[in-house]
């Protein structure tokens, strides 16, 4: 098990009322994974995932993440939880502008304090995995859209994170780099990688072995 | 990790060229103004503290009020320094100067006359520092007529010669000087300047036990650290015991009598403080001083200049993280924390401090010949090699890089990452409120710099075209003429005939410029002596200065002989007291300190001109008929220079060994003003670079603004807001500061303004167009500015600004 959500919500003041962006979920997810979280829009998918993913916190409930509970810790030490276990996937890719293929997968590595030689080695080995090799010193706006999403995914597993957290990662992409996208994330499955995805489309849901809908913040309660 | 920030930073920059051009011309014409404007008031400060007992010698000098008039001279009577140093066995040592002008020199068959020469005691080297290079290092002027010469007036009279024991003759005083030692030249910073210093022992002036006439500058080298405050309250009773019994000889009254009327002391004033804090009479300094409200003034302006130059460094900087959210956003969920982000952005402006810094050095000395050449010093890159100045440059990188570095290293990194990320993030009010009130606080300093230029601009063009009581154009001074001896009469025959010359008159006392000095004491009732000036002048000389008789008439020769006759000013016939009508009223001149007396008739009184600068007020003047001291030469037509080229001609006919020597009245007149014009101008020069500066400010912060409402901009377009509209919006914004600006501006300003022309006896009074018109001026400036990326911004299609969302 990597983590556990036991009744957890989350609430924001509103004219002295509470509005509920999460309302009592509870999860569990096993290592080797792949859910899709499915919902209309202000559901509270992307409120579900920042919390998995630590980004956001909650209101009240627990949460377990490999053993640690992360609503007793503290801001630092959450930072370093998902610093070392979580890669994330955006929308917006989200690589930095300045920065070219390679040392946008670098990045991550420096905080890491890994040794130049270490990261040439697994910067070099990401670029081979993803065949991106000879767009190592291009800058993400001379990619196309799909190919910055390779980027983005290459850049959250380059770290070697237990857990995948993707929110919409082929929203901005035509179907067929969607399909690609997808498709490397079945395979990331296959190896082993935890990946929880946040999705509009039915079909890209389809991906997951598991499948989590929302809807204004509650969990439907169906077969799957 | 290192390299990686400095690949972003270097990144960041390329892409923001624009900006950051902005930002780094900016910061270094700030600190690069700041920098020149320190090498000159460091210069300035720096006066006489070459001297090594620099900090303990001061100056004697002399403030009395006697019958009305305002005494303050920088020399004191002959017998005090010896007096002084009998009474108080604190002063070390005291030592004289008397001014010995540029006498005549002949050395072999040559002559010369430009060397400037004193008397000094023989002790004048054991209290100040004027390293002897050559010849007698111990005691060079012990002996009467022996004198010491700088390096370069050596040079002048022997060349390469040994200067050693050979003989000057100073044939017009009739006195040979023996060369004893060569000194250094004199620092320029120094505020005597002499070439040669004589022995003053032997000077028969310099033996002169009266303490009724003066023309001594002394000076007291006291105890190391002793505090000359303690000394000078002693001073009073030494007056007393010392001048006392002279006055009672002289005036038949006790001291305490004299005093009960008039005051009387003597004064010290420390070595260093005589360049910058002198209000002495022009005829009783050395040289022209300088000044330490300008000194003020000037530091003023390069704190504004390097505030103003930081302030939009933060400003830009800032502006321009804010762009970099997303940035930040994503580098904090990919595992930086806040201490690494923080460190980031302060790499990123110090890397932007140390390029503006560099850059500003570069113009400093680029700028600094220029600048010398307008302020008229020699101001070296060379004086700025000092640990401290590095030391402050160092810190005002590491400020810069805080201040510039800081705002967005630590606002920016405590945000949330998914707020960022996700978009909520909407701009801070906090930050904008600040960069608000920055802009407001440069355009307090633009506008108050543009209102300042535009009063002292008035003033200066006051005083240049004010009624001076007399006319000052197309006058030619030739004050050598008197050398021509015997044939000056035939000299000024020979000018008077040429048919470009109005009037000729036979005088040595002007207005402006260098010129003859004399006072008399006049007795006021019949009893207490006020001294006036002097002119002694002749017929032509109102009409050649185009001067006004009010009552009376001028000197003629159709009246036989004026020689007891007086004309007076306006403000002697009023201190004398002679009522509305002064024609043939009597008054009585003291010729003398022992009682002679002479009684004048007054024929005339002429209105009163301006024979002072306008710093003062009209003092006293009264002139008598006695031709003599050179010629003044009222021209036809302003071009003067084939008449000057004529008299030259007619001069060296007389085949007399001088130069032909002349200089122009209003050329003369402009330089008495040179400080006032020195400082219009720089400041003008300051001025406009801080408004430069200011602008470069506010166009960045436009650009950002703009920028920012990109989106805001389409959609106002697509609801059918127009260009003038949207343009109006963006100008509206930034204009509001700018009045803010100028309220505070102009108030402070006006207060200001009013305390400086207090300086002046004379001035204009400050009208209310001066601050419309600044007003203009800012707003206008202010409006070019932003106008020009608001109308771009206005006129950009909003399908473009809509579509990247």
């Amino acid at each position: 098990m990597i983590l556990q959500l036991k009744n957890i919500f989350k609430w924001v003041q509103q004219g002295g009322q509470r509005v509920f962006l999460l309302k009592d979920i509870n999860l569990e997810v096993a290592e080797g994974e792949f859910i899709s979280i499915m919902g209309p829009s202000g559901s509270g998918k992307s409120t579900l995932l920042n919390v998995i993913g630590m980004l956001d916190d909650f209101n009240e409930g627990e949460y377990n993440f490999l053993n640690e509970s992360v609503h007793t810790l503290k801001e630092k030490h959450r930072a370093n939880l998902y610093k070392q276990y979580i890669g994330f996937v955006f929308q917006a890719y989200h690589l930095i502008d300045e920065l070219t293929v390679y040392e946008n997968l670098e990045m991550p590595l420096l905080y890491k304090k890994h040794s130049g030689s270490e990261r040439k080695a697994m910067v070099a080995d990401m670029l081979d995995r993803f065949n991106i090799v000879g767009k190592k010193d291009l800058f993400p706006a001379q990619l196309s859209g799909g190919q910055q999403q390779l980027v983005g995914v290459a850049r959250a597993l380059i770290a070697k994170p237990k857990l995948i957290l993707a929110d919409e990662p082929t929203g901005n992409l035509n179907s067929k780099q969607g399909q690609e996208i997808m498709a490397l994330f079945k395979e990331l499955n296959k190896e082993g990688v935890t990946i929880i995805q946040v999705t509009h489309s039915e079909k890209n849901a389809e991906y997951g072995k598991r499948i989590i809908h929302l809807l204004d913040g509650r969990q439907l309660k169906h077969a799957g | 990790m290192l390299k990686n920030y400095f690949k972003i930073a270097w990144r960041n920059i390329l892409k923001n060229r624009g900006l950051f051009s902005i930002n780094i011309i900016g910061l270094s014409l700030g600190i690069a103004s700041c920098l020149v404007i320190t090498l000159y008031v460091a210069d300035e400060l720096s006066f006489d503290r070459y001297h090594e007992k620099a900090n303990d010698i001061v100056r004697v000098v002399f403030k009395a009020k006697v019958n009305g008039e305002d005494i303050k001279e920088a020399v004191v009577m002959a017998p005090v320094a010896q007096a002084f140093q009998q009474e108080f066995p604190e002063i070390l040592a005291a030592t004289r100067l008397r001014n010995g002008g540029s006498p005549k020199i002949t050395y072999n068959t040559a002559t010369f006359r430009n060397g400037r020469f004193a008397y000094v005691d023989p002790n004048f080297f054991k209290v100040f520092t004027l390293p002897i290079i050559e010849g007698n290092k111990i005691s060079p002027l012990e002996e009467p007529n022996t004198i010491v010469l700088t390096q370069e007036e050596a040079k002048k009279y022997f060349g390469n010669e040994n200067p050693i024991g050979k003989i000057l003759d100073f044939k017009d005083q009739g006195e040979r000087f023996r060369v004893t030692a060569i000194m250094e030249n004199i620092p320029q910073n120094s505020h005597f300047h002499f070439d040669m210093l004589a022995s003053m022992v032997g000077n028969e002036e310099a033996k002169n036990a009266s303490w009724m006439e003066s023309g001594f500058f002394t000076y007291l080298l006291l105890k190391n650290d002793y505090n000359y405050k303690n000394l000078e309250v002693k001073l009073p009773a030494i007056t007393e015991k010392y001048m006392g019994p002279q006055i009672k000889e002289a005036m038949g009254i006790s001291f305490d009598e004299f005093t009960k009327s008039n005051k009387i002391g003597l004064l010290l004033q420390p070595l260093t403080d005589i360049h910058l804090k002198s209000d002495f009479s022009d005829n009783s300094t050395l040289e022209p001083g300088g000044d330490i409200k300008s000194v003020y003034i000037f530091w003023a302006i390069a704190l504004f200049m390097l505030l103003i130059a930081c302030i939009n460094f933060v400003n830009l900087s800032t502006a321009a993280a804010t762009k970099r959210m997303k940035e930040v956003g994503i580098r904090k969920v990919l595992g930086s924390n806040v201490q690494q982000l923080i460190s980031q952005f302060l790499m990123e402006s110090f890397i932007a401090s140390v390029f503006a810094m560099l850059f500003a050095i570069v113009i400093v000395i680029l700028i600094l010949p220029l600048f010398n050449d307008l302020s008229g010093k020699e101001l070296h890159l060379a004086n700025l090699y000092a640990p401290e100045v590095f030391l402050g440059l160092l810190l005002l990188v590491f400020l810069i890089t805080f201040l510039a570095g800081g705002y967005p290293a630590f606002y920016l990194s405590s945000f949330k990452p998914v707020a960022i990320l996700k978009n909520k993030f909407v701009g801070s009010k906090g930050g904008k409120g600040i960069r608000n009130g920055l802009v407001v606080f440069q355009f307090v300093i633009s506008a108050g710099l543009i209102l300042t230029t535009l009063i002292v601009d008035q003033q200066i063009r006051y005083i240049q075209n004010k009624d001076l009581g007399y006319n000052k154009e197309q006058i030619l001074v030739l004050r050598d003429a008197d050398l021509l001896g015997l044939s000056q009469e035939s000299f000024k025959n020979q000018i008077v005939s040429d048919p470009r010359v109005a009037l000729v008159s036979n005088s040595g006392f002007l207005p402006a410029g260098a010129s003859n000095n004399s006072m008399s004491g006049i007795l006021i009732n019949d009893k207490s002596p006020r001294r006036m000036v002097v002119y002694d002048i002749d017929d032509e000389y109102i009409p050649t200065l185009d001067m006004k008789i009010l009552k009376g008439r001028n000197f003629s020769k159709e009246y036989g002989s004026d020689s007891l006759n007086v004309i007076l000013n306006e403000t002697a016939a009023k201190i004398l007291g002679l009522g509305e009508d002064p024609i043939d009223k009597i008054i009585i001149r003291a010729t003398d300190n022992q009682g002679s007396r002479q009684h004048l008739t007054v024929i005339g009184l002429v209105k009163d001109f301006h024979f002072r600068s306008l710093h003062q007020t009209i003092d006293p003047l009264i002139m008598l008929y006695q031709p003599n001291g050179g010629f003044i030469v009222k021209a036809k037509s302003a071009d003067m220079a084939a008449l000057i080229e004529r008299i030259s001609r007619i001069w060296n006919s007389y085949g007399i060994d001088e130069p032909f020597d002349y200089s122009l009245l209003d050329e003369s007149y402009n330089k008495t003003y040179l400080v006032e014009q020195k400082m219009g101008t720089i400041l003008r020069i300051f001025a406009l670079l801080t408004i430069f500066v200011a602008c470069l400010g506010l166009f960045g912060l436009v650009t950002f603004t703009v920028q920012q409402r990109f989106k805001e901009i389409g959609v106002r377009k697509v609801l059918g807001s127009t260009v003038p509209q949207i343009v109006g919006m963006l100008t509206m914004d930034v204009l509001k500061l700018v009045m803010i600006a100028m309220a505070i501006a102009f108030s402070l300003g006006y207060y200001l303004m009013n305390k400086w022309l207090q300086d002046f006896a004379y001035r204009i009074d400050i009208v209310w167009w001066v601050f419309v018109v600044a007003a203009f001026i800012t707003v206008f400036i202010a409006f070019v500015t932003i106008s020009y990326r608001s109308i771009k911004a206005a006129l950009v299609n909003p399908v473009e600004s809509l579509r990247s969302e």
